[in-house]
């Protein structure tokens, strides 16, 4: 079976978009995004509807290996134009299981003069919700967050946070992320500064 | 009583109405017609198609008519209906060495393979005002020569067999697209040539001059100007060959320049490039001069004059953002004028007070005639951030 | 409108653009260079604001467009009446009512809400432009955070007048890295900028960059400890609605001095003047 594509796709990337804009600048708040089910339902709908709506020809995506499907390779690019890499350093989107962020690719980070040439990553999680307690808790405090907000996720995320949690080190170049669960996404920008709830 | 001012909606329609009244002139001459513009105003349309960087001459001759001769206008249309073209292909490389020539001179060589050709130039017409003009008269065909022209192989080519002038090689780059990604200084030389090419021919003419009298001397020679028709090539990747999908004219200028050169390097003449749409001789040598002048720094030259500082030169060589900000000036300031005038007293209420001496100068200034002196030292609120 | 695209702009420009935000609003106050687009505007004219709004605008929003703080003045009508028509978006004099405002010079008296996005037109984005004019080095000066020359010339103004002489465009310092141009807002407009729930985009056309300041986000004007910073005071109150806290502009009423003083958000002036009838 193909992927699906937006229906109206002026209107559905617009209105996804705004979504994905609230995510990244109010970070740590989940949004329902009404995007096509990718069949296998291995990403989601929002990480898909994300990709549809982000992605052209000038845009360059690293598949990590545990997603990369022919099925999903040829939807991508078919619907989008997007150019498929290997090499993290030159990838500005890549799409990621927790699992495959343990390798540490060496994704672009930008640099002091351009940091915004930086990688996105697009997460794919099996577990996301706003809990404030329980294992797998994160506080999320910083630019866009009125006090604090809390993300709960899979223990199997823990290397994604760290990583994540690492980038105020490295302020302003750093690596901002979408977590996808479903049709729910969340975005961590490399603003956020992240504790583990223990 | 004081009333806000309204209905900013209706006073807009009908400065439109105002404006589209004063293009059209007297009613009892015939209109322009667009074809008039395209087939006598060429050189006009030149420039636009130049400077806006589409190739469209009756769209050209209808931003000028439409923006009633205002040339930096008539770019700034064409240019805002260009950005909203899709782009279909893109050409291969033109071959301006075989360019379908029209006028092609040499000021390097008394005669060259191919010849001078002259061709249609306003230079060695008498600048006299031809009064049969105003009567209208019909123009005598041109003699043609029978003969088709030899081969005109590019002056630069021949210098370069010998090598007395540095070679240009393709590197192979993909070039940055002007159009399409903000300008990242400092930029390469195949970005300044574009951003060169669309720039105001004024501005770009000013500062070419400027390196001749002396702020950044580079010592140009006029190698080879070429006006003509060149192909357009795009390559059908399912045929596997470059079909020709038109031809474009071009004014093309290659300047020689003093040599460099050093221990490793046997000296040689250096180049400046200009090219343009259409017949735009005097933009494409402007053109050629400055972008020498910015090759300053590559060639280890010390930079002094304004047209060898790239950043400078070309932030400020689009007419359509210059045009642009300049007028935003007209736009309403209230908010800020009101600050700085706010602080303005307030500095002034200050220096009163702490200057009781000087008080009576500055308060009667302005209403007796005095000179400005004593206060526009004290108000002077400085640049603003 | 026929012919072009929702909101004028392509699509692949839209989403170059968007992608720019999405950086923009996670690197709180850093200049995201974007492959601007000539606008059917001039330069100068808002073609940066026009451009981040038609990217963000869908067609549930309810657009608002002000210039000086008001609705009805000749470019906010401009660009207003040009959504009206490429996009058919619904507009607004409202505040409250309005999803997107784009503004020239202002930020609204009435405090902005959750999920609103504030689009500011920026005629020059770089804050040390005045200072240094090469864009080389500037980058620089904000790669290394080195920004004393900004001290230094707000201290000159201090020692030569006995104040900061800056009164709009006046640096903001955000979350506590990036120095950053509030775009020619009156400094009296500077203190909304600090922990606003509203988004804050911000876009200049011809210089193409745009940036961001998230909701909930520090803001700090510049200044120092024996100068702290401070906004304007009027001794008058708005003729008109008689508000004693808003921005006022002045009105010249005769040829004998006569002025007077009026709010120079028409939107907040008219709800006052309704509510106290």
């Amino acid at each position: 079976m193909p992927w699906p594509t937006l229906n109206d796709p002026v209107h559905d990337s617009q209105r996804m978009f705004r979504q994905l804009l609230a995510a990244m600048s109010e970070p740590g708040t989940l949004h329902t995004l009404a995007a096509p089910a990718p069949p296998q339902d291995v990403i989601g709908p929002a990480l898909w509807g994300a990709l549809l709506t982000l992605c052209d020809l000038d845009v360059r995506v690293l598949l990590a290996p545990a997603l990369d499907t022919p099925a999903l390779r040829e939807a991508l690019v078919f619907h989008t134009g997007c150019c498929l890499t290997d090499e993290p350093g030159s990838a500005d989107f890549a799409l990621m299981t927790p699992a495959t962020l343990c390798e540490a690719p060496e994704f672009a980070l930008g640099s002091d003069e351009y940091p915004e040439r930086s990688t996105t990553l697009l997460v794919a999680l099996e577990f996301l919700d706003s809990g404030d307690t329980g294992s797998g808790t994160w506080r999320l405090s910083g630019p866009g967050i009125p006090a604090q907000r809390t993300l709960r996720m899979e223990e199997r995320a823990r290397p994604l946070m760290l990583r994540l949690a690492a980038n105020r080190q490295g302020f302003p170049c750093g690596l901002d992320a979408i977590l996808g669960c479903g049709e729910r996404l969340a975005a961590l920008p490399r603003t956020t500064r992240i504790e583990e709830v223990v | 009583m004081y009333v806000a001012v309204k209905g900013g909606e209706r006073a807009i329609a009908n400065a439109h109405r105002l404006l589209a009244d004063r293009r059209r002139g007297k009613r009892e001459r015939a209109e322009l017609e667009v074809g008039q513009i395209q087939d006598q105003l060429h050189l006009a349309v030149d420039r636009v198609m130049a400077e806006a960087s589409l190739y469209d001459p009756e769209l050209a001759a209808l931003a000028i008519k439409q923006a009633s001769g205002d040339m930096i206008e008539a770019v700034f249309l064409l240019r805002a209906y260009r950005t909203t073209l899709p782009r279909l292909a893109v050409s291969e490389p033109l071959d301006t060495g075989s360019m379908r020539i029209e006028r092609r001179i040499s000021a390097t060589y008394k005669d060259i393979p191919g010849g001078q050709v002259l061709g249609p130039t306003y230079d060695y017409t008498h600048r006299l005002l031809d009064f049969l003009l105003l009567a209208g008269s019909d123009a005598p065909a041109p003699e043609r020569s029978e003969q088709p022209l030899e081969p005109c192989p590019q002056i630069l080519e021949l210098l370069d067999a010998e090598g007395v002038i540095e070679r240009e090689l393709d590197d192979g780059a993909e070039p940055c697209d002007i159009t399409r990604e903000p300008p990242d200084y400092p930029v390469d030389r195949a970005t300044r040539l574009q951003m060169l090419a669309r720039g105001d021919e004024g501005y770009l003419l000013a500062l070419g001059y400027s390196t001749q009298r002396g702020y950044g001397r580079n010592h140009p020679f006029a190698g080879e100007i070429r006006l003509g028709q060149v192909e357009v090539e795009i390559l059908v990747e399912e045929w596997g060959e470059a079909v020709c999908v038109g031809e474009i004219a071009l004014s093309e200028c290659q300047m020689i320049n003093q040599f460099g050169g050093s221990r490793e390097a046997a000296p040689q003449f250096t180049r400046g490039y200009g090219l343009a749409f259409g017949h735009s001789e005097r933009k494409a040598m402007a053109m050629a001069l400055v972008d020498r002048a910015l090759r300053a720094e590559e060639l280890g030259e010390e930079v002094q004059g304004p047209a060898q500082q790239a950043e400078f030169v070309l932030a400020h060589a689009d007419s359509v953002e210059a045009s642009g900000f300049v007028s935003h000036l007209k736009l309403p300031h209230y908010v800020d004028f009101q600050s700085e005038l706010e602080l303005l007293r307030r500095l002034r209420r200050e220096y009163e007070a702490t200057s009781p001496g000087r008080t009576e100068a500055a308060e009667a200034g302005p209403s007796q005639g005095e000179p400005q002196a004593s206060t526009a030292d004290t108000a002077n609120p400085g640049s603003t951030v | 409108m026929n012919g072009y695209n929702f909101a004028y702009l392509d699509e692949q420009t839209k989403r170059m653009i968007r992608r720019a935000l999405l950086k923009a609003v996670a690197i709180p106050g850093y200049q995201v260079p974007f492959g601007g687009r000539e606008m059917p505007m001039p330069y100068g004219w808002g073609t940066g604001g026009m451009q981040l709004t038609a990217s963000i605008l869908g067609a549930d929003d309810v657009l608002k467009v002000i210039d000086q703080g008001a609705d009805d003045t000749t470019n906010a009508v401009s660009i207003r009446a040009f959504f009206e028509r490429v996009a058919g978006v619904e507009t607004t004099t409202a505040t409250r009512a309005a999803s997107i405002i784009q503004t020239r010079h202002r930020i609204p008296e009435t405090p902005l809400e959750p999920g609103q996005i504030l689009v500011f037109q920026v005629p020059i984005p770089e804050p040390l432009r005045f200072i240094e004019p090469s864009e080389r080095e500037t980058r620089l000066m904000h790669a290394l955070e080195e920004y004393g020359v900004m001290h230094v010339k707000l201290y000159e103004d201090i020692a030569r007048h006995g104040h900061i002489a800056t009164t709009y465009a006046y640096p903001v310092k955000v979350d506590g890295r990036y120095v950053m141009d509030p775009s020619p807002i009156p400094k009296f407009d500077n203190p909304k900028l600090d922990m606003s729930p509203a988004l804050l985009l911000f876009g200049a056309g011809r210089e193409k960059r745009l940036y961001a300041i998230p909701p909930h986000t520090r803001v700090e004007s510049l200044d120092f400890e024996d100068h702290p910073f401070e906004i304007q005071r009027w001794d008058e109150r708005c003729a008109l609605c008689d508000s004693a806290e808003s921005f006022l502009d002045e009105v010249i009423t005769d040829d004998a001095g006569g002025r007077m003083f009026v709010c120079s958000d028409t939107d907040y002036c008219e709800r006052r003047r309704e509510e106290s009838a």
